[in-house]
């Protein structure tokens, strides 16, 4: 029997850096996406990412859109019977991503009624967490 | 009695009746809101990045700005509180970053800044609010919606426990209102994710309205503009998508003050709303 051992220490290393968490911590109860108000709408939802990220999974983290649809609600924080800090190992992820790459927003892109309507803490927030 | 005030862009803009009305409700409470003289944006939602030091030096200044007024400032959107108690956190415990911080800038912040939303205030000064009425809202029945920023995190903000919070029922029980529980009052409206993906927004408030009414609310209230614009603004959105929505007034935890205190209506805002409380308000003649 052939067993690949999947490790990426220097990604591991960079997301718990950034987040200040440690991913080991994680045992996968799933408890954060079952209360994830947003987890319909991804692909890989956050308990996956994290085990994407114990595994040294990057490309597949990489290509997963779920840190994107996270809000920071922090509802998954307050929930964790672990204590892991997910919504920052989810910053980290797309952090990780901007730094590197292009910001996911265009201004050019943003409906132009929503842009006239919404208060502007909602565009500025938009920035901050989908651009760099 | 003055206390410095942080009112962040938004409420000079979007949620002008959340600063008119909360002005003029606490002058009627001999409080005045000393707004900052200096001040600039706190940055919005706060960063969780722990490597991203730069995000934390707008809410620096602003607070060492307040500290040169008072050592408590006054502060109630939502996002800006968020933020600029976090960061008053932080930086509490991370000493190495704020000499960092502080050497960078003109001002020198000494984190002695206390960051209170007036809901804390009004809860805390009771008896003031009570002197005051002088319509009571008897008979309205009241969603609280606490949303996310408030409350989470628990242990940097000490807002209130983040799963079963009640300050804000204690709040609308002192205006004579009855407060009405449901599930979702603690959950996301979909906050910045209306920007880009719109639909995800529009379904997480559906969902709370929805919740909201069939729990007996015959309105909303919020401290935060941009949950406030998610759940106001948005309903033409969410009448389009589903054929059972029904409407929801969502009123600003300000405008019920000032109705309750006998502030002038040109101060309470009320046809800023998208979907207009009027018709309730009416309904127990409060209008």
């Amino acid at each position: 029997m052939n067993t690949k051992v999947l490790t990426n220490p220097r990604f591991i290393k960079k997301i718990e850096e950034i987040s200040e968490q440690k991913i080991s911590d994680c045992y996968q109860c799933g408890r954060c996406t079952a209360g994830c108000p947003f987890a319909r709408y991804m692909d890989v939802p956050p308990s996956q990412v994290i085990r994407f990220i114990q595994l040294g999974l990057k490309d597949e983290v990489e290509k997963a859109q779920g840190p994107w649809f996270c809000a920071a609600c922090l509802v998954c924080q307050t929930r964790c019977p672990r204590g892991v800090d997910i919504p920052r190992l989810m910053e980290a992820v797309r952090v990780l991503h901007l730094r590197a790459k292009e910001g996911l927003l265009d201004v050019e892109t943003i409906n132009k009624d929503l842009l006239m309507d919404a208060p502007p803490l909602a565009i500025m927030s938009a920035f901050s967490k989908f651009t760099y | 009695m003055k206390i410095p005030y942080y009112p962040g862009c938004t409420l000079y803009t979007k949620a002008k009746p959340l600063n008119d009305s909360l002005h003029a409700s606490f002058r009627q409470l001999g409080v005045e809101l000393n707004e900052l003289a200096h001040w600039y944006c706190c940055g919005t939602t706060f960063t969780l990045a722990r490597d991203n030091r730069m995000s934390l030096i707008a809410p620096v200044r602003i607070l060492a700005k307040a500290q040169e007024e008072g050592d408590q400032l006054i502060v109630p959107c939502s996002v800006c509180y968020n933020t600029l108690k976090r960061a008053n956190y932080i930086l509490k415990e991370d000493t190495e970053t704020l000499d960092i911080i502080n050497e960078h800038l003109e001002e020198s912040y000494n984190v002695k800044e206390e960051v209170v939303h007036p809901i804390e205030f009004l809860v805390k000064n009771e008896q003031l609010v009570k002197d005051n009425i002088k319509k009571n809202l008897a008979g309205m029945k009241l969603g609280c919606y606490y949303g996310c920023l408030l409350l989470r995190p628990q242990e940097e903000l000490q807002f209130d426990d983040p799963e079963s919070p009640s300050i804000f029922e204690n709040l609308v029980r002192l205006l004579g209102a009855t407060p009405v529980d449901f599930p979702l009052k603690v959950e996301c409206c979909g906050s910045y994710l209306v920007v880009n993906s719109p639909d995800a927004a529009v379904e997480a408030s559906y969902k709370l309205l929805r919740n909201a009414r069939g729990n007996g609310a015959e309105a909303l209230v919020t401290s935060c503009p941009l949950c406030h614009y998610n759940l106001d603004a948005l309903q033409a959105k969410m009448k389009q998508a589903h054929s059972d929505f029904q409407e929801l007034p969502v009123f600003y935890f300000s405008q019920l003050l000032a109705i309750a205190l006998g502030v002038e209506e040109n101060y309470v805002g009320l046809e800023q709303n998208k979907v207009s409380p009027k018709t309730v308000l009416k309904e127990h003649n409060l209008l």
